[in-house]
């Protein structure tokens, strides 16, 4: 057949349901990261202290092993709220760092490489774009974060029984409610500073900069003015009070859970209204 | 040759001055050095405005030290009113009708023209007191140390460095700029010294000017005579010292960050390792704290930095304390660090391959 009779024409295959198109995007990178074997092996290096917490429920429930080693049943940490916040905190750092490694590349190359209205020419949102990449994130970080979580509630309900689960069902609440506000916020935080960036190396180091130099420049806020102002830029902490209120132990925070609670918000409102500025089908170049 | 080379790394350096210090992509860089002079200097106007508006106000109220030494909790709002008089402020917080009775928190302020005290009052009892003291010289030296250490050298320098020294190879790689300078008739080491010594001019000059505005801006809210005082005894070796801990850890971490953007691709990863390394510092073992660079240039900061007193106590036992190195030995490890890293980088240079993918 000639070249010239090869004209456009409709798409006649089947389409993916509009609500589930998203999905596309995600299937795609995911295919694309685990490519990578530091990124699998970093993952499965997530996987190293919800292990060794399994491994100490199963031990502090454990009578005659117990016996064995010379330690009663008391004398080993309850498993509480405390070390749910814990292992909360531990998980939130190992989740961050996974986000420092997979969220700049997940929309800089795009914006960058003027690939934007290859995507939005199709019958494909700018919501939904965004729904797609920060689903990528959104999976990954569960996989470290809230899932093993999960287990190790069940893990303990299954080994204290009835009573402890029933009066401890707030838990499993305060696990789920506490990472998903994490793995929100961390993935809108590196969908915004990529899109914002274009380029993932200096992404990468931006959201690096955004936690530990909003900690280190908050601390000096809190040293120099005497006030607790500089704790609302220090997202690790805001963080750390929400999950303290959550798990019901005690925080020493400089802020109130009402506060940590805004903060978290308006850096969620900034990261959407910073890419719905940035995830547009045209660009205009000076 | 070595004239050749000296003219060929200064072309470099002019060549890179503009990218460097005025690029789109390095205003972050001034933003990290410059905010803590801002926060200085914004602390330094209001506790002069409010110096001088508590010497105001205890001229309308006058209170003389001594009385506020009688003032423990427990005492009643008259008990306090009556040995204090009248507060200069007070306020009434709000009424907690959840236990059906109404609490009133109530909050008094007085002065005696330099300290100010908050009285916490709880259903009409003296529950807290607040006591805010003047700002000292020696307490602000301390602020300024802690600050210096904790913030600028770990944090603002360390992440000035990874984005200008960074940007320097793999910045090119992205602009698909990088062939033109090995077009040119220069050997890779002279690109490379070059490129390096404009690098490090800019964080120097960015990062030490900030140290020296960030140094007057705190000195500014404390009398002519106190701050001539200063400078006359320990001040200025305080001052020299703070900017040649500046200029090397640009030193330092500069080279570092120069070979990363070399031999990685993707820099975060070994930015990530460095940076918890250096973050760890304080809970390594002697022998490995040595192997930071966080170390040597913490060893020759003039004032010890007070640590966090928020540090969970379990946490504050795995510190391990270690001796300072003496400035000789520090200064010799990270001039010697930067050179094996530099020559180290150098040899990286002379196989380099353009590699213009998508960064």
């Amino acid at each position: 057949m000639a070249v010239y009779k090869q004209t456009y024409k409709d798409y006649s295959g089947t389409r993916t349901t509009p609500w589930f198109r998203f999905l596309i995007l995600s299937r795609y990178s995911y295919a694309r990261l685990f490519q990578s074997k530091f990124l699998v092996l970093f993952l499965a290096a997530c996987m190293f202290y919800p292990l060794g917490c399994a491994v100490f429920i199963y031990l502090s429930h454990n009578i005659p092993l117990l016996t064995a080693l010379r330690l009663r049943s008391g004398a080993m940490p309850p498993i509480d709220g405390q070390f749910f916040n814990v292992y909360c905190v531990v998980q939130g750092s190992l989740a961050f760092l996974l986000t420092t490694l997979v969220g700049p590349s997940l929309v800089a190359p795009d914006l960058a490489n003027g690939a934007m209205s290859l995507y939005l020419s199709r019958p494909f949102s700018r919501t939904q774009y965004v729904a797609g990449k920060m689903m990528i994130l959104l999976l990954l970080l569960s996989l470290i974060t809230w899932i093993p979580g999960i287990v190790l509630y069940l893990i303990q309900a299954g080994c204290a029984g009835w009573d402890w689960t029933r009066g401890n069902a707030w838990l499993a609440g305060s696990i789920v409610l506490g990472l998903w506000i994490w793995i929100v916020v961390l993935s809108l935080i590196a969908l915004a500073l990529s899109a914002w960036v274009k380029w993932k190396i200096a992404a990468g180091a931006l959201i690096l900069g955004v936690f530990f130099a909003g900690a280190g420049f908050g601390a000096v806020i809190k040293n120099v003015t005497r006030t607790h102002y500089g704790a609302f830029i220090d997202l690790m902490q805001v963080v750390h009070t929400i999950w303290s209120d959550l798990f019901r132990s005690g925080s020493r925070a400089d802020l109130s859970v009402t506060e940590a609670w805004v903060v978290l918000g308006v850096t969620c409102a900034l990261c959407l209204w910073l890419l719905a500025k940035r995830i547009r089908a045209f660009e205009v170049v000076k | 040759m070595m004239k050749l080379w000296y003219k060929q790394i200064v072309s470099v350096i002019r060549l890179e001055m503009k990218k460097t210090f005025f690029s789109k992509r390095g205003l972050w860089v001034y933003l990290l050095a410059f905010a803590p002079v801002a926060l200085y200097m914004v602390n330094s106007v209001h506790i002069t405005r409010q110096r001088q508006n508590l010497v105001q106000l205890a001229t309308e109220h006058p209170v003389s030290r001594s009385v506020f030494n009688g003032i423990k909790t427990g005492l009643s709002r008259d008990q306090v009113v009556e040995k204090l008089g009248e507060p200069y402020w007070q306020r009434t917080l709000y009424h907690d009708r959840e236990s059906e009775k109404e609490r009133s928190f109530v909050l008094y302020k007085y002065t005696d023209g330099k300290n100010d005290f908050t009285y916490h009052f709880k259903d009409g009892k003296l529950t807290q007191i607040k006591h805010r003291d003047p700002d000292t010289l020696p307490k602000s030296q301390l602020i300024f140390a802690t600050s210096f250490q904790f913030y600028f050298l770990r944090l603002a320098i360390f992440f000035g460095c990874v984005g200008i020294f960074v940007n320097l190879f793999r910045g090119e790689m992205l602009d698909k700029s990088l062939h033109f300078y090995m077009l040119t008739p220069m050997r890779r080491e002279v690109l490379l010294a070059g490129k390096y010594f404009a690098g490090l001019l800019a964080t120097v000059v960015i990062f030490t000017s900030s140290t020296a505005l960030q140094w007057w801006a705190m000195l500014w809210q404390f009398e002519r005579g106190v701050i001539v005082d200063f400078l006359a005894g320990p001040g200025w070796t305080q001052f020299g010292a703070y900017l040649s801990v500046t200029a090397l850890a640009c030193v330092g971490y500069g080279s570092i960050f120069l070979a990363v953007g070399l031999l990685f691709r993707n820099p975060i990863i070994p930015t990530v390792a460095v940076l918890l390394w250096e973050s760890a510092n304080p809970f390594l073992p002697p022998l490995l704290k040595k192997t930071s660079m966080i170390y040597y240039l913490q060893s020759l900061c003039p004032v010890t930095a007070s640590p966090d007193k928020n540090m969970p106590p379990v946490i504050n036992l795995l510190i391990s304390p270690t001796g300072p190195a003496s400035t000789l030995t520090a200064v010799t490890c990270i001039v010697l660090l930067t050179l094996l890293v530099l020559v180290l980088a150098s040899r990286q240079a002379r196989k380099l391959e353009i590699n213009y993918s998508t960064d």
